[in-house]
């Protein structure tokens, strides 16, 4: 096999700035993740070179052993020349009872899920280790600098990682990795960044790193002479999570005494972790004394930065319970709510030491990422500012806020395209949009501009970031920058992204806090079972002809395999099929084109980038609850935050090229489906893909996501009664012939103008590379006398001509209009 | 299995009776093939009238057969005529079968078909592990060229693989394949690698035999003859393991087999004492029934260390998500794995590998079908596949897996033909235009190309027609 290309080393944009403490090989992967990478175009990104040589010291690539072992004759033949044969390991005697390995070069963990151990190591591997693959039988973990770094920053020591693998591995944990973990976790987590009483405190359980840190020329001179202090260290204490069953009682006991004050006593909120007891451990440590000096304000940029070139980047804390200067807002969850056990997991990790930390947690679609973001909320209870990704999915948020809590209506305001409010009171909620906070580089206009001093001229307790994934780490700078929050809480289905711009997240927002596994929601019930299908069609033989024929020309190849007519058959029948069982259909289109043809050719509503909002609504609203409108085309746009639990049936017909994610977060439309606790109830997937395309090609790598997560996806090559079916388009040579002559003629004059949405992924800059294209042909192609139709393309201009006498300049308009006035006075 | 030829009854079967009376001239080759090639109910017949001194008739074994088992009376019948045991009309046994068989049963005789025994002391190194050690070593040497097929020398055991003459009979016998200048498995050697090990030397053996066949008929090499060797085989299953036999006691064209049959392992000969020899396990089993094939592993792992019994073991757990995870130790066994996987690491007893389009296509390109590799992952499945297949409900493998792989299998045979007529050399373009537009029309045009002025439809009279009322047209309007 020739080595998987990494994003990370193969790029050319990013050798120049790797750091001479890193030695990675050619072929040396550094950013661990899926073994499914695409090659995606790698974009340059803004140049981070701190960051960079951070991220280069801590990946494990400098660490590893480079020997390649000799077991036998297989290993240099198929483990590439020994290096990826690990026999050399010897095995505990007692390693039939352990279920896990551990790959010394790479940092991958198998783990036997059948092994009685195995629930007690996913739970401490998933606060270690970021998860690979999560089928039945077998798991794969990889442990990693971020996961290390989100590890620590809840409280692990590294003694206490290598201990508990040690405990569950059927190896003795190899040196490389050992020595990996201890120096990553040696820097990460020994600092921390604390606002109190709006002072800005650097904290630190270790005084040697804070003399370190004071001593240091940059960081030095930043402090506020004469405030060292030495605390204890912070703990739980009497921070309830409101929605936990333990809170419950809280609320009951607090009601009987009829007194605002909180129990002292709050210890079953612990969650039942195995990592618990370490943490235990931990807190004794901790103990001691935790020593911090004060900084001024304004060097909280230059601190930070500095902390991270000397390799000791900083958390973010926030102990909201200790801070006075930011009033507190009336919110709490409804009495009625209660939130999930892991939705309580991935909660208590974010305020695990009774303050709140700055982190991202990972839920698949529809398993209730809005209810996290406002438990978090609820527990903070500060002022409050959520981004995301669109109008929709703010007015959405908004509607979860006063679902689900109690906050006052006017304590929460929308700050989007169309709605510009304010809560009236000192402090609130903010609900608003990527877009609206970051396009500085327009002018805007007065109002919005007026909204964004109020947005930046305050502090906010909390900044929840919807859809986290969407924001390459440039942007996000730019937010962080410009409005101040104490804690930051990123919320994604996927964290993942074909190019590499989301891999610092972890440094600016902070560490990932937790990942659901999917499988175990969907057998529990909180998402629904989804059958997935990928539907091979065959080209018609006029179309593959063309689809050969056009090598150069690839939007016109695209425009031919997307709109393959035996794909239309497919989804047609296929939609036919399940409106029939009452399912309720979203057919995806990436391609707005074909969305339009298909969806006009089947008698479809559709919504795409250019369809306005009030239409929007409209059709949303039929689709939800008018039951003949039981299927409607989708763009991109309805990719992410569209809430339709009424959709059982998804369909995609053209989709962003090998993008995990998108096929991600398209299930994720139907994993809420309403009727998922029904018996036996199934939700469907289908992806039709044209055979001997690059469709077939990009489908595979799109689905490795999910299939890591232990989804599988049947192939089917023929849907039998398909050729029987009435009325079904484009059943003739000669319908088909048109509609090829059509999509050539489009897309000949569409040019890419009309064929993609500017992509979900708001900040997705778009290369413009127009090239003049040069192309060979006969007198009678380029004037249009060989396969070319007429087709009028302003049908209505002559029309409007007559209606419209030239009218149009404004100061005849006013002469008429003074005429008209004149007429009307006599 | 992929061929006839490679397994012993289909080879028994096609041998002329004049052979048979040949074989069973020797008491061993009777008695082995009375053991090993016979049904029970056979086994049963020829015991009763072995010694019987009148033909047996056929109403009278009807009254002994159950009316039930009428269908296993007539097979045992149809075998036993098959392999000349008995005569084609009555029930009574073949001559010399008869006197072979009470020969081999009684004891007596001066044929030595049983082997001799070496009167010379035995050399102490030579026991029960050793033989089977260097049995294994002989044989895993042979089939690790099948799978590798590049000879490679193994640094670990400083062998270099089997001997050119076993190489040339794996050539040969298809079970590898140059293809330019490497070696590769083909489908016959994969269907090869999943039989027993019994079953994989008598492929071997008839291999051989079958190369001596052809030796002879071309006219060289005349001093081996197939029958004999046959019947050499058979004697050798009958020797005792762990025994020495003399080699004087052979024949010269037998004596001359010795070096090949050293080569397959079947045999070892001290290097200091070349007047006897020893049969090893893989000899001595050769005529063992079915089910005690396997033992010839189990007898190997029982012999050489206590670990072994893994080391022969392959697990596999398939997953949904493309990967396999296989407990393996043997390198023999990955090696096969790698034939059809794409291996990514490798710990003491697990090997992970990922089923890609790739290397399945990889593997179909070698002849392996995409049925040989299901049927391997499933009799290799984990015992942890059974039990969770047992609790859902559901297949052993990953029905998404499997059908994947047939698909990947189907998209490399993507051609279909059809049946037609080719039209061509059109007076003019004119006419081809219309004729072939013609055939669009009606539905039958398969294939055509403008610029040379051909069509291929898949029928031919309507066209016809058109073309006969053309030309009347035409010749109508010239007139």
């Amino acid at each position: 096999m020739p080595p998987v290309k990494r994003k990370a080393s193969g790029s050319p944009a990013k050798s120049g700035r790797v750091s001479t403490t890193s030695t990675p090989g050619p072929s040396t992967p550094r950013s661990i993740d899926s073994d499914d990478d695409s090659d995606s175009p790698d974009e340059p990104v803004e140049n981070e070179e701190q960051l960079q040589k951070v991220v280069d010291r801590f990946s494990l690539a400098t660490f590893r052993n480079t020997t390649a072992h000799q077991e036998d004759w297989t290993s240099n033949r198929f483990f590439k020349g020994g290096r990826r044969d690990f026999s050399y390991l010897p095995l505990k005697p007692d390693f039939k009872s352990r279920p896990i390995w551990i790959d010394p070069q790479r940092g991958r963990i198998i783990l036997e899920n059948f092994s009685p151990l195995a629930d007690q190591a996913k739970d401490f591997l998933i606060t270690v280790a970021e998860p690979l693959s999560r089928p039945t039988f077998i798991h794969e973990y990889a442990l990693t600098s971020h996961s290390l770094y989100a590890a620590v920053s809840v409280g692990l020591q590294p003694r206490d990682i290598i201990n508990t693998l040690e405990r569950f591995s059927k190896t003795p944990v190899p040196e490389s990795i050992t020595s990996f973990i201890g120096s990553c976790a040696s820097s990460y987590g020994k600092v921390k960044l604390v606002i109190k009483d709006t002072k800005y405190f650097v904290e630190s359980t270790d005084p040697d790193v804070l003399q370190k840190l004071l001593k240091d020329e940059v960081i030095g001179p930043c402090r506020v002479k004469g405030t060292e202090t030495v605390t204890s260290a912070p703990s739980m204490g009497g921070l309830v999570i409101p929605g936990t069953s333990n809170a419950a009682g809280v609320q009951q006991a607090q009601l009987k005494k009829d007194e605002k004050t909180q129990p002292e006593n709050a210890e079953g909120t612990k969650a039942q972790d195995p990592y618990d007891a370490l943490r235990e451990d931990d807190d004794d440590d901790n103990q001691e004394a935790v020593h911090a000096f004060e900084i001024y304000d304004t060097c909280i940029e230059v601190v930070q930065k500095r902390a991270l070139e000397i390799q000791y980047p900083m958390l973010e804390e926030y102990d909201f319970r200790n801070d006075d200067r930011n009033a507190n807002l009336e919110i709490d969850l409804r009495p009625a709510t209660q939130i999930r056990s892991y939705q309580e997991k991935s909660l208590s990790k974010m305020f695990g030491n009774g303050r709140a930390k700055s982190g991202i947690i990972v839920l698949p679609c529809g398993a209730g990422k809005t209810l996290v973001g406002i438990t978090a909320a609820c527990t903070i209870k500060k002022g409050c500012i959520v981004l995301c990704t669109s109008t929709m999915s703010a007015n959405q948020w908004r509607n979860e806020f006063l679902k689900w809590s109690n906050i006052r209506p006017d304590d929460i305001a929308l700050f989007t395209s169309e709605h510009k409010s304010r809560f009236p009171g000192n402090t609130g909620i903010i609900v608003t949009t990527y877009p609206m906070v970051t396009n500085s580089g327009k002018k805007r206009a007065h109002d919005s501009q007026k909204m964004m001093d109020f947005l930046t001229g305050r502090e906010w307790g909390l900044m929840l970031l919807d859809e986290v994934h969407v924001v390459p780490a440039n942007i996000f700078r730019k937010v962080s920058h410009s409005i101040k929050s104490h804690a930051k809480l990123g919320l994604t289905a996927t964290l993942l992204r074909e190019d590499d711009k989301i891999s610092d997240l972890n440094f600016l927002i902070g560490p990932k806090l937790y990942e659901a596994n999917w499988m175990e929601l969907s057998e529990q019930g909180h998402i629904a079972k989804v059958q997935c299908a990928e539907v091979w069609c065959p080209m018609t033989a006029e179309f593959f002809d063309e689809f050969n024929r056009q090598k150069k020309n690839r939007s016109l190849q695209q425009n031919l395999y997307v709109m393959n007519p035996r794909k239309i058959q497919a989804c047609q029948f296929l939609i036919d099929y399940h409106e029939r069982r009452g399912d309720k259909i979203i057919v995806f289109s990436d391609n707005v084109y074909a969305l339009k043809q298909i969806a006009l050719a089947l008698g479809k509503a559709y919504i795409c980038g250019s369809t306005s909002n009030n239409e929007r609504t409209v059709v949303l609203e039929n689709f939800m609850h008018n039951p003949l409108v039981k299927t409607i085309f989708l763009s991109k746009i309805g990719d992410t935050s569209l809430d339709l639990p009424e959709a059982t049936c998804l369909i995609q017909i053209s989709s962003h090229y090998g993008s995990r994610r998108q096929e991600a977060q398209r299930l994720g439309r139907i994993l809420r489906a309403k009727r998922r606790s029904d018996e036996g109830f199934n939700a469907f997937f289908y992806s039709l893909v044209s055979r001997d395309t690059p469709e077939m090609y990009y489908s595979t790598k799109r689905q490795a996501f999910l299939v890591d997560q232990g989804y599988s996806f049947k192939v089917i090559t023929s849907l039998t009664g398909m050729e029987k079916m009435e009325g079904l388009v484009f059943k003739t040579p000669q319908e088909r012939r048109e509609l090829l002559a059509k999509i050539v003629t489009d897309t000949e004059k569409s040019d890419d103008k009309d064929r993609d949405d500017p992509t979900d992924d708001l900040f997705y800059l778009q290369s413009s590379n127009k090239r003049i294209r040069r192309t060979a042909g006969g007198l009678d192609d380029l004037s249009g006398g060989k396969d070319m139709a007429y087709i009028e393309q302003k049908k209505g201009a002559n029309k409007a001509l007559k209606k419209k006498p030239a009218q149009s300049n404004a100061f005849f308009k006013k002469i008429a209009r003074e005429k008209e006035r004149l007429k009307n006075q006599r | 299995m992929a061929t006839g030829t490679n397994s012993l009854p289909q080879y028994l079967e096609q041998l002329p009776g004049t052979t048979f009376r040949k074989l069973y001239q020797q008491p061993s080759t009777a008695f082995a093939i009375f053991r090993r090639m016979l049904p029970h109910m056979a086994k049963t017949i020829v015991m009763a009238i072995l010694y019987s001194p009148t033909p047996f008739s056929l109403s009278d074994l009807d009254l002994w057969v159950k009316p039930t088992a009428a269908r296993e009376k007539d097979q045992a019948i149809a075998i036993l005529r098959l392999l000349h045991i008995v005569q084609p009309q009555s029930l009574a046994l073949t001559a010399n079968f008869k006197n072979s068989l009470r020969l081999a049963l009684e004891g007596g005789g001066d044929h030595n078909s049983f082997g001799v025994p070496s009167t010379e002391p035995i050399p102490t190194e030579v026991d029960h592990m050793f033989l089977d050690k260097y049995a294994r070593k002989k044989w895993d040497d042979i089939l690790h060229y099948v799978v590798s097929a590049t000879g490679i020398t193994n640094v670990q055991t400083g062998s270099s693989g089997p001997k050119q003459s076993v190489k040339d009979l794996l050539l040969a016998g298809r079970l590898v394949e140059r293809r330019g200048a490497e070696l590769t498995i083909t489908h016959i050697g994969f269907s090869f690698l999943l039989q027993e090990a019994n079953a994989q030397v008598w492929a071997l053996l008839l291999l051989w035999l079958e190369a001596i066949d052809v030796a002879n008929a071309s006219g060289n090499r005349s001093d081996m003859d197939s029958v004999d060797m046959l019947s050499f085989f058979f004697m050798l299953a009958s020797l005792e393991f762990g025994r020495a036999y003399s080699t004087d006691a052979l024949t010269e064209s037998r004596r001359n087999m010795l070096p090949t049959l050293i080569d397959f392992g079947l045999i070892y000969i001290p290097q200091h004492n070349t007047h006897q020899f020893f049969p090893t396990r893989l000899a001595t089993t050769l005529t063992s029934n079915e089910t005690a094939l396997r033992s010839i592993s189990a007898g190997f792992s029982a012999a050489t260390s206590s670990t072994s019994d893994e080391q022969d073991k392959c697990t596999i757990i398939l997953e949904t998500n493309f990967r396999m995870y296989a407990y393996v130790h043997s390198p023999l066994q990955i090696a096969v794995l790698a034939l059809f996987s794409n291996l990514k690491f490798r710990f003491k007893g697990l090997v992970s590998g990922r089923l890609t389009r790739k290397s399945i296509k990889n593997a179909v390109g070698h002849g392996i079908t995409a049925d040989q590799i299901v049927a391997y992952l499933s009799t290799h499945a984990d015992e942890q596949m059974y039990r969770h297949a047992a609790a859902a409900n559901k297949p052993v493998l990953p029905p998404v897996v499997i059908d994947q792989i047939r698909l990947w299998q189907l998209d490399t045979e993507r051609i279909s033909t059809c049946d037609g007529y080719l039209f061509k050399e059109f007076d003019e373009y004119k006419e081809y235009k219309a004729v072939a537009d013609f055939a669009e029309n009606i539905g039958v045009c398969a294939w055509r190309n403008d610029k040379k002025g051909i069509f291929f439809a898949t029928k031919v009279e309507q066209i016809k027609d058109f073309m006969r009322s053309r030309r009347k047209a035409n010749e109508g309007n010239n007139s």
